[in-house]
């Protein structure tokens, strides 16, 4: 029987001339490794199409310890107190290798 | 201006891509396509551009873009004063709609070339070195425009101290949109854009004569045939954003058809009464004037002024402005440089 322990994962959809901005985020705060999907959708911004590359999305998902969601979620804020459109949401998940997500990328 | 102006394949392409979204057909163009077609279009115009740089003379290449970085600085403020007059946006919508027009549009300029192929007048290589000039200038007049807008909403939402809101406006203000102005002036100049057009200018300039002969397949030859493509794409772009017009209200809709004309009445001086240009090269200064980005700027505003709405700029620029330019503006710059022309 495999044991599970769980983790947070944050999920962020916004555009991708943001990529740079929230990958930097993820290394200065001290993840492990993070996806991005390129996707399409609608929302506070409009359309984004993915039609063209003019205006696509990304979701960026990073898995991280619950410890270490705290100062990830301050910087989320200071951004969207910005005015960046940012659609971030948490969720409970279980890992098996929950050494991989106490690692720090680079 | 007779309708068989307008029975050009390329234009008739953009029609063919709007009325496909029309009636809702299922044709989709794959993921990055455009982005791809765009390349191509803006390497293969550097690269002829560049070829045609030894016949340039200096003197009239700087005149040029000395009046590529007046019109570039000022169109932006001409398009905000009269954004912010209509009342119907906010501050930070109205600096980055008129960066848009302060910028151009390297579709519509192609477009333009291939009307003025298609009906035989010529044109200078100026006003294609004008095109890489203009890229910039207008996103740094929208971020100072924004930086401006936001100080005052910071000023403003202090008077009236309402809390959250202040502390929001004051923290945007003091950090200039979370974005150093350094970095998005270094964003601004070496844009995808930029890169490409005057890279491929200077490799067209210094390369071997016999060896850019082996090109023109490539640059001449196919070129009409990918801006087709291209322009097909755009009109199921456009036709997608302009579902969006019902955000964007008349006014501002009106603002997308008139901003181009009074940017292209200007350019059109400039470049037949200021510049000397002939009735191929006004023309195409007054599309310089009256275009409207939709590649270089809508990013830079994204991440410099993140306030603004970018279902405003993009409806604009792609849904109005651009379908307004290949249709309508064209002929109609050109039917102006001739009548400056005399």
């Amino acid at each position: 029987m495999v044991t599970l322990y769980p983790e947070k994962l944050l999920s962020i959809i916004t555009n991708d001339s943001m990529e740079e901005r929230i990958v930097g985020m993820f290394k200065k705060y001290g993840v492990s490794g993070y996806t991005i999907f390129r996707v399409g959708g609608a929302g506070s911004s409009g359309l984004e199409t993915d039609m063209t590359g003019f205006d696509a999305n990304i979701l960026a998902k990073v898995i991280v310890p619950e410890e270490r969601l705290g100062v990830l979620l301050d910087s989320i804020e200071r951004k969207l107190r910005k005015g960046y459109h940012l659609t971030v949401y948490i969720s409970d998940v279980q890992v098996i290798t929950p050494e991989k997500f106490n690692q720090h990328l680079e | 201006m007779s309708i068989s102006n307008l029975l050009l394949p390329a234009v008739l392409f953009f029609a063919l891509g709007f009325l496909a979204r029309v009636i809702r057909s299922d044709l989709r163009f794959p993921p990055d396509l455009a982005k791809v077609l765009s390349i191509y279009l803006l390497m293969a115009i550097g690269l002829h551009g560049g070829y045609e740089l030894a016949k340039v003379d200096l003197v009239v290449a700087l005149n040029s873009i000395m009046w590529a970085l007046i019109l570039g600085f000022s169109l932006p403020v001409i398009g905000y004063i009269a954004l912010v007059a209509t009342r119907k946006v906010n501050p930070m919508d109205a600096a980055a709609i008129s960066a848009h027009y302060g910028s151009v549009s390297a579709g519509t300029f192609l477009t333009a070339i291939a009307y003025l192929d298609n009906i035989n007048v010529s044109y200078e290589t100026y006003p294609l070195i004008m095109l890489a000039v203009m890229e910039s200038p207008a996103i740094i007049v929208g971020l100072i425009l924004a930086a401006r807008a936001r100080q005052s909403l910071a000023r403003e939402s202090t008077v009236v101290s309402s809390g959250e809101t202040a502390a929001i406006a004051a923290d945007a203000g003091v950090n200039g949109g979370g974005a150093g102005f350094l970095a998005l002036l270094r964003d601004a100049f070496t844009n995808g854009s930029v890169v490409i057009l005057v890279g491929s200018m200077v490799i067209g300039a210094i390369s071997t004569p016999s060896g850019m002969e082996k090109l023109f397949p490539f640059i001449n030859d196919i070129f009409m045939g990918v801006l087709c493509l291209f322009l097909f794409e755009m009109g199921m772009v456009a036709s997608r954003r302009i579902s969006d017009f019902r955000k964007v209200g008349w006014v501002l809709g009106m603002f997308g058809i008139v901003m181009p004309l009074v940017g292209g009445v200007i350019g059109v001086y400039v470049g037949s009464n200021i510049l000397g240009f002939s009735v191929g090269g006004a023309t195409l200064v007054a599309v310089l004037g009256a275009s409207a980005s939709y590649i270089a700027v809508p990013p830079a505003m994204r991440l410099a002024v993140p306030e603004a709405n970018p279902s405003f700029y993009l409806t604009l620029s792609l849904g109005i402005t651009f379908p307004f330019n290949v249709i309508v503006g064209i002929p109609l710059y050109h039917t102006m440089a001739q009548a400056l022309a005399g």
